[in-house]
């Protein structure tokens, strides 16, 4: 009696402690997948109005200030443009890294105040820092701020009537100008500066600055290889551009965004055999200091230009240089191993070759990757055992799984070469997984080497990354880029997860030799479980996973620490020999770009960690925030702005909004993209409607339910092992001992 | 002074007390895996709530639409529904077929895929549904695959899948007319992604079909 009448006392409140606590708990997580279902869904239309909603900021832009969106889906620019752009690049090369300056001159040429955007890329391994625009004698400087941010002040400049300039980008190696409120006749400059490392490999640099963006293709696009539809449909509006119709650039002359490039070049050493593979050039100077200008002054902007030069005699093996920025050190090392002569036979090995042979490799780029891969057959032996893979929007493997390569099988392969056309969409994935799966996988099984023939023209990077970093195994990924317009940042990060290496391959006779010099490689001896760690001092190095090298090329860290002090090692195998090397890291050299150059390292890797799903989209985003912001680097999150204090639109004129044509790269058949399409005549795009895109917020659509019922499911189980358990035990508790008596009851 | 309040206490407790708190913490354990039982019950009831609500709701809604079919005004499946269905979309391939309903409230999803937007002038359609019912099936549409769209006036339209992407669900846009990419009319089934998790998380799966020109 008296337990029952204690009951709701102390203890009694401490059950009820405890039921309350789990049945929270329960109801905690019960609830928390339908919260997130509903949340979304309160911040998306409106319940019952079907009707296409419109986003807040074109409404109100359209209402307001009188302003008119000129949507950017035309495909083809058929008219010259009302802005002209002119673009004046000077890159200061200083021993490893270049300081490349951009200058755009967006020239007005109409009556109307205009606004202008161009996309234009820049080296996928470049840091843009500084934003300067030119108004006049007056210069205003960008400032950093976090995309959001920057794209409110733009806008809010815009309907002041206020000049602005802003810098976005949209993948690591496309960028996007955007000027407001310039005036009839007037001409605005927009500078960016940017910092980017120079390619080194066996004594050979080179410097590529991409001069255009190719029309891309997005992946699963409607049709076969419609370049059409590409813009027009969700989600990749941003990379796309109008392309200018060659009648329209014939009539433009060759005033149609041309370039000048000057390079001034200070490797640090004599630098010899200087060339431009794609651009004539003038040379003056003499000695360590070179100054290399366009022979014929401004040239269009539609082809990648790339100046080369050598070392004379042995090129330094090390380079090592540091800097300090808010009360941290950054430090750069560059490591060359020795070249290693191999005596005798190479050990055999297994080639997967992956073609593309899709629309947008039309025109010259088709006949060189043929020439290629051709060429790649003639050098294997018949120890060796290689497959081909083709792709467009579908995928042909020659053979069921790795063969050797008997005269009969390379005859096979020679034919199946030579009748690639291209044709269709670009479909790289389903490709890149039959390429990745190994059906020989055993210990000791020879080098498995992926080479990957391709421009790179899609935008499905995200899918790509995760596969090869998910299924590489033993294989090693080489990227050969085709074209003259290559999406470098897609096949470097390839190759990088593949812990092989990204090779661009131009166009014609060159593609033999560039393939020839890939194929040497390969097969040289490589530097094998390299790992670097430091003596007497405590550095983060990136990459953290050290790739493997191949004959004369460099490995490059970047490290940041509290106090740069301590001995570097850099260990490794070549050719089946221990090989190391010190480095004393007090040793290093100032140089004001080591800090920049390891934040856009490090963004590099924070996207990798994305793409791989070893860190959350929102944990990837607040650290390329924070890394832009603190760095001053344009990013992902993080925009260059910079706006004229003084409005210069009078109130009342209308602001008309123009998209920059590009280029069509050098190489690439117009018609063949293009033209089949119109000829078509179901696909015949209205150039000049103004055309809108309804944006609209997408609802979760995850219920979760899943995860609910494991969890109540567990529960259910737990509780029920554990009820069992307890009355197992007491039943054998009275089983052993039935001579107790049994309390009466009171 | 503490020993003082102390000692009373001490003094007072009862031998019962003892037991009493004995029997307390034998009995913990029982309770608290009673309330586990208790609790996990509830959980799987309400997790398998979900499936089986938007099952059962399916069967209803085809009545609902057969009937809608038939009389050519929207029936609604029960009487307290705010919503009535507005199509039936099937992928033949798959096998699969769900009826739409109007309105993309997220009640509705729990029954069935909801038009964000359908608006018949334009062309343009958007239909969005959980990914781990009614839009399972949309993981495994092909390009080319064939989509039809019965409406409750009767018509049937067939759609063809063009392409996929995936994009941020803040940063999805679709042509105001369908006419703007030189189709008559353009249907997007969207979904969460990846298929594989359990978690809400910011990426959605689009897939566009485009009309097959008659």
């Amino acid at each position: 009696m008296r337990r029952i009448a204690g009951f709701p006392d102390r203890d009694g409140l401490a059950v009820m402690l405890i039921l309350g606590v789990v049945a929270l708990f329960a109801v905690a997580i019960s609830t928390m997948s339908a919260r997130a279902t509903a949340n979304p869904m309160a911040r998306g239309p409106a319940p019952g109005s079907p009707d296409a909603p419109l986003a807040p900021s074109y409404a109100s832009a359209q209402t307001e200030g009188g302003l008119m969106l000129r949507a950017s889906e035309g495909e083809v620019a058929a008219n010259i443009p009302a802005v002209r752009l002119g673009t004046d690049i000077v890159a200061d090369v200083s021993g490893q890294t270049a300081r490349v300056t951009v200058t755009q001159a967006f020239r007005n040429t109409s009556d109307q105040w205009m606004e202008a955007t161009y996309l234009y890329p820049l080296p996928d391994n470049g840091a843009v820092d500084t934003l300067k625009m030119v108004v006049g004698s007056r210069i205003f400087e960008g400032v950093i701020k976090p995309k959001e941010i920057a794209q409110e002040m733009y806008e809010e400049a815009k309907e002041n009537g206020q000049k602005a300039a802003l810098v976005q980008q949209h993948r690591p190696n496309m960028f996007r100008n955007s000027i407001a409120n310039v005036g009839p006749g007037e001409t605005v400059l927009v500078q960016i500066e940017f910092q980017a490392p120079i390619t080194q490999v066996a004594g050979d640099y080179s410097l590529r600055m991409p001069l255009v963006v190719g029309p891309r293709y997005i992946a699963g696009g409607a049709n076969t290889g419609s370049l059409l539809n590409a813009a027009v449909l969700a989600g990749a509006s941003d990379l796309t551009a109008p392309t200018a119709d060659p009648d329209m650039v014939a009539r433009a002359g060759g005033g149609l965004n041309p370039v000048s490039i000057t390079v001034n070049l200070d490797p640090g050493f004599t630098a010899e055999a200087i060339s431009s593979p794609y651009h004539a050039v003038n040379v003056d100077g003499s000695g360590a200091t070179r100054t290399i200008t366009l022979a014929d002054g401004a040239v269009p902007a539609n082809r990648d230009f790339e100046l080369r030069w050598s070392a004379a005699g042995d090129a330094p093996s090390l380079g090592l240089f540091r800097q300090s920025h808010s009360e941290l050190d950054y430090v750069m090392a560059t490591i060359t191993p020795p070249s290693v002569q191999r005596v005798g036979e190479a050990p055999s090995r297994e080639m997967v070759f992956v073609i593309d042979n899709s629309g947008s490799m039309a025109g010259e780029s088709m006949p060189a990757a043929r020439r290629s891969l051709l060429y790649a057959l003639e050098t294997l032996r018949p120890q060796d055992r290689f497959n081909i893979i083709r792709f467009d929007d579908t995928m042909t493997e020659l053979f069921a799984s790795s063969v050797a390569a008997s005269d009969r099988n390379i005859a096979r392969a020679k034919t199946f070469t030579h009748g690639l056309e291209a044709e269709g969409g670009t479909e790289m994935l389903p490709a890149l997984a039959a390429a990745l799966e190994d059906n020989h996988s055993r210990s000791g099984d020879p080098l498995r080497q992926i080479i990957f023939l391709t421009d790179g023209s899609l935008s499905n990077e995200a899918a790509m990354m995760e596969e090869i970093s998910q299924n590489r195994g033993r294989s090693r990924v080489f990227m050969v880029g085709i074209g003259s317009a290559p999406n470098t940042f897609l096949m470097r990060r390839m190759a990088e997860a593949g812990r092989g290496t990204f090779t661009h391959i131009g166009m014609g006779e060159e593609s033999e030799a560039q393939m020839q010099r890939l194929l040497n490689r390969l097969a040289q001896p490589v530097a094998t479980n390299l790992t670097a760690s430091v003596e007497g001092g405590n550095i983060d190095f990136t990459p953290r996973d050290l790739p493997d090298l191949y004959a004369g090329e460099p490995l490059v860290l970047l490290g940041r620490t509290r106090h740069l002090q301590g001995t570097l090692t850099v260990s490794g195998m070549i050719d089946g020999e221990r090989w190391s090397r010190n480095v004393e890291l007090g040793d290093a050299a100032q140089s004001d770009v080591v800090a920049k150059l390891w934040a856009n390292r490090r963004i590099a890797e924070v996207e990798a960690e994305r793409w791989s799903g070893q860190m959350s989209h929102d944990l990837a985003d607040t650290a390329i925030e924070e890394l832009g912001m603190d760095f001053h680097l344009v990013t992902s999150r993080t925009n260059l702005i910079a706006v004229d204090d003084t409005p210069s639109r009078p109130d009342g004129a209308m602001l008309t909004r123009e998209e920059l044509p590009l280029l069509l790269p050098a190489g690439w058949d117009f018609d063949h993209l293009f033209g089949a399409h119109s000829a078509q005549g179901s696909r015949d795009l209205p150039l000049e409607s103004e055309k809108q895109r309804q944006r609209l917020e997408l609802p979760n659509t995850s219920t979760g339910y899943m995860l609910t019922l494991m969890f109540g499911l567990l529960l259910l189980l737990l509780g029920m092992a554990g009820l069992g358990r307890e009355r197992l035990s007491a039943r054998i508790r009275s089983l052993l001992s039935p001579g107790l008596p049994l309390r009466a009851p009171a | 002074m503490e020993a003082a309040l102390a000692l009373p206490r001490e003094q007072s407790a009862p031998k019962g007390r003892a037991t009493k708190k004995g029997a307390f913490w034998r009995a913990l354990p029982r309770l608290v895996f009673l309330t586990a039982v208790l609790c996990g019950g509830v959980l799987v009831t309400k997790a398998l709530y979900i499936p089986v609500k938007a099952e059962v709701a399916q069967v209803l809604l085809a009545r609902a639409f057969d009937q809608s079919l038939a009389g050519g005004a929207p029936v609604k499946p029960w009487s307290w529904a705010d919503t009535a269905p507005l199509a039936r979309i099937s992928a033949p391939r798959l096998g699969q077929s769900e009826i739409v309903l109007s309105g993309g409230s997220g009640e509705a999803m729990a029954f069935g895929p909801t038009a964000l937007v359908d608006d018949q002038a334009s062309g343009i359609t958007v239909l969005a549904a959980h990914r781990d019912t009614h839009f399972e099936f949309v993981q495994d549409l092909l390009i080319g695959d064939d989509i039809w769209m019965e409406r409750i006036d009767g018509s049937t339209a067939n759609y063809r899948t063009a392409r996929v992407d995936i994009v941020r669900w803040d940063e999805f846009a679709h042509p105001s007319y369908a006419s703007d990419t030189g189709s008559e009319g353009l249907i997007a089934l969207t979904t969460c992604y990846p298929f594989d998790t359990h978690e809400p998380g910011p990426l959605r799966y689009v897939v566009w079909a485009e009309l097959v020109a008659e």
